[in-house]
């Protein structure tokens, strides 16, 4: 899982990338930055929460991806599988170049997860 | 003169762009004063505030932060009010009246307050938000059954009421009614399942009601469950809560409004748009016929206000928009003003195209 972070924060304008379990319960975390792991994790989890039954509701299938754009920064909340990918990003990331880079690791975590 | 200024600007924005880099390594509580005050020395006040209010969220144990806060966000205050005060004059909608009584509530002006909410009653009967606001000051007055008066009208207007509900809940609680209380925040557990400040409440009211407690954690439980009121009224589409609600569908804004919600549904891969309020009250919408609008707004409403409250501890500062991707099809979320806008589209729609209508949508309702 480590190794998986390592590689997609190596991909310009990603600022660094968490696992969590979907109750909020973090697995690994790599940041460049000071960040609140603990408190980030839960905050992930209650937002699937909402996410999944909105989406359910309203007949728009299995959660996918939510990303948020603040004054600061972006972050992308990715279904893991079992888990959240949790990725935070520059705000004027060109979202085209780190899409695949996240799918990638979003699909390889999903994998190590079901080991 | 013209070069001096020149300099000055160039000076003050070299000094934020270091400030707000230094920020994002290490942020302690002199480069957010520091980076307000360059704010406010660059003419935007607007911005000081929000740099505050984001030191404020980040380091709250910093009290020269939150009393430059505080004193930023009643300069603030002031201006929406006279803003506001100016567009009822203008353009009159309820949203307007819900929001300055609010402005008034937040100074401790509860006669200008009650004052606003009965006017915005009279104009707009038909709008809960009003009732809403009207409610929470009597239960800050502590006259239980005034607040149920009021709020139990602005739940009868908007089921799907998020505020209105909960309070309703703890009001309910207050009279020794626990069973009633309940209820309610089931209601609320339809739209926002996993709630876990509701969950906490229901389990209480139900220990007081002598009933039992099963915790629904997800999503899938919720939908058949316990919910009568709600589910069941979901069944009926609530059609034109905006024409229902607003009292005026003919003022020239909500025609506005209404053509716009339309026009982005004539972008291709878009499949229905909708306007709600931050009560989640819709304002205007153009969905397919099996969506409810009432609950599409609620749904809408509980994850932006998830989204929204967290943002500054997701490390993204103020929310500013979202992007929700499903297994059939995206839903763009954005807030305007006082106002949030959902988009759905399907998951191939050209997002430059969308971006670009949802950009001239946002001009034309922060027109007016």
């Amino acid at each position: 899982m480590k190794d998986i972070l390592s590689k997609l924060n190596k991909t310009n304008g990603i600022r660094g990338s968490m696992i969590v379990n979907r109750d909020g319960i973090v697995v690994h975390s790599d940041f460049s930055v000071e960040v609140a792991e603990t408190g980030v994790g839960a905050v992930a989890s209650s937002i699937l929460s909402a996410l999944e039954g909105a989406l359910k509701r309203i007949q728009m299938g299995r959660f996918s991806r939510f990303i948020i754009t603040g004054a600061e920064n972006k972050v992308a909340m990715v279904d893991a599988g079992q888990a959240i990918l949790l990725v935070l990003l520059d705000r004027e990331v060109n979202m085209g170049l780190v899409n695949l880079e996240i799918k990638d690791a979003a699909a390889a975590v999903r994998e190590k997860s079901k080991m | 003169m013209p070069f001096l200024d020149f300099f000055t600007q160039w000076r003050t924005n070299s000094r934020i762009k270091s400030l707000e880099s230094q920020l994002q390594g290490r942020p302690t509580p002199q480069l957010y004063l520091q980076l307000a005050d360059a704010h406010k020395e660059a003419g935007n006040s607007t911005k000081a505030a929000q740099v505050l209010k984001l030191g404020a969220a980040r380091v709250p144990v910093c009290p020269e932060i939150i009393r430059r806060q505080a004193e930023a966000e009643k300069i603030e205050r002031e201006n929406e009010k006279k803003r506001l005060i100016e567009k009822i004059q203008s353009h009159p909608n309820p949203i307007l009246y819900a929001r300055l009584a609010e402005l008034f509530k937040a100074d401790g002006e509860l006669e200008k307050t009650i004052d606003t909410c009965q006017k915005g009653i009279k104009a707009f009967p038909k709008y809960g938000g009003t009732y809403l606001v009207l409610g929470q000051i009597y239960v800050e007055k502590k006259s239980w059954q005034e607040a149920v008066t009021q709020l139990e009208k602005s739940v009868e207007l908007d089921k799907y009421n998020y505020l209105a509900l909960k309070l309703l809940a703890q009001v309910y609680m207050e009279l020794g009614r626990p069973a009633d209380a309940a209820q309610r925040l089931e209601d609320i557990l339809y739209f926002a399942p996993g709630d876990e400040a509701i969950l906490e409440l229901l389990k209480k009211a139900k220990e007081k009601a002598g009933q039992p407690f099963v915790e629904k954690k997800s999503s899938a439980s919720a939908s058949s469950g316990n919910n009568a009121a709600v589910s069941s009224a979901s069944k009926t589409r609530i059609g034109s809560l905006a024409a229902e609600q607003k009292g005026t569908p003919s003022s020239a804004r909500d025609k506005q409004i209404n053509a716009g919600v339309t026009q982005l549904r004539t972008v291709p891969g878009v499949t229905g748009a909708i306007l709600v309020d931050q009560y989640g009250l819709v304002v205007a919408a153009d969905l397919s016929n099996e969506i409810d609008e009432g609950l599409a707004g609620a749904l809408i409403t509980n994850v932006y206000r998830t989204a929204s409250a967290n943002a500054v501890k997701l490390n993204v500062g103020t929310f500013e928009e979202g992007l929700i991707e499903g297994e059939n099809g995206n839903i763009h979320i954005v807030q305007l003003d006082e106002m949030i806008l959902a988009v759905f589209a399907k998951a191939d729609v050209k997002m430059g195209l969308l971006e670009k209508s949802i950009r001239d949508f946002s001009m034309l309702v922060l027109q007016h």
